[in-house]
């Protein structure tokens, strides 16, 4: 069981999960890898989420860390969707290339 | 007890840094699968036994499957690693930055005592319709699975639902996209 001393660690960790996924999505190019970086903020948020549940003493914070994991599914079957709907296109899987409504 | 949260926090990290830094998708996918599972363990020890089975079945299970079937089928090509240029530089120097300010933030903003947050009389004042009674402990001494379902079924019974509808939706959508069109078979 994690004692309280513990509590700045586990936050530590989330931001820097959760900024260490917002660096990937800059930088990475392959939209296979920005997804995955994208899981891995969600994942910092279910980590800061049940922790403030467990330390104080709710249930809250692991029932939104329930929904937070529900949707990251949703959001992966519909990115992997259009990743292979692009590819179908013949299209290389480089967000860069993919810019097209930006112009 | 100490030296196993050190060491579980210490892989998530660090397999965090090789899902950005790997220049091979399937190893960033295999990083994150090393990822996923230390932060269940997490969530064991934060005594959220539901939550880490579902991370295991969900994540580990499912959804890194997902990746990694998807990697296998489009294959794609190695990515040049980052250039440790100055805006590489200014992205470490902001994750390092954000880290140690919640960090500090978190370890000396926040007043809790020996005898843990005062949380359940904020939850109980904040909110008037906070009507599931836990008692401090009740959450540890109930089963937390029992105590997770219990407001899961009541309380939150209507975002619960619209998350099915959330999964259907994003089915529907997933098979819409990659559908063979007439032109294209």
């Amino acid at each position: 069981m994690i004692s309280t001393g513990a509590f700045p660690y586990l936050l530590g960790l989330s931001a820097f999960l959760f900024t260490i996924g917002a660096a990937g999505v800059l930088i990475r190019r392959n939209p296979i890898v920005v997804l995955m970086c994208i899981e891995l903020m969600l994942n910092a948020g279910n980590i800061a989420l049940i922790a403030y549940g467990r330390f104080l003493n709710s249930v809250e914070g692991q029932i939104f860390a329930f929904m937070v994991i529900v949707v990251a599914a949703a959001e992966v079957v519909v990115g992997l969707a259009l990743v292979t709907a692009i590819f179908r296109l013949g299209r290389e899987l480089d967000v860069d290339d993919l810019s097209e409504m930006s112009e | 007890m100490t030296a196993l949260i050190a060491v579980v926090m210490a892989l998530a990290a660090i397999s965090a840094i090789g899902v950005v830094l790997s220049p091979q998708t399937i190893y960033s996918a295999l990083s994150l699968v090393v990822t996923v599972t230390m932060i269940s363990v997490l969530f064991l020890l934060l005594n959220a036994q539901f939550l880490f089975a579902v991370q295991l079945i969900i994540y580990a299970g499912a959804v890194m499957v997902l990746f990694v079937f998807i990697i296998a089928l489009l294959n794609p090509e190695a990515e040049d690693r980052p250039a440790l240029d100055y805006r590489a530089m200014i992205g470490l120097a902001a994750v390092a930055a954000v880290t140690i300010l919640v960090f500090v933030t978190a370890r000396n903003g926040i007043t809790y005592g020996s005898g843990g947050f005062r949380g359940q009389q904020v939850g109980a004042a904040s909110n008037p319709y906070h009507t599931f009674a836990f008692g401090p402990d009740a959450v540890n001494a109930a089963g937390n699975v029992q105590t997770v379902a219990g407001q899961l079924f009541t309380t939150y019974l209507l975002p619960f639902e619209i998350t099915s509808l959330l999964l259907l939706v994003a089915a529907i959508g997933a098979v819409y996209l990659t559908r063979r069109t007439k032109e294209a078979a």
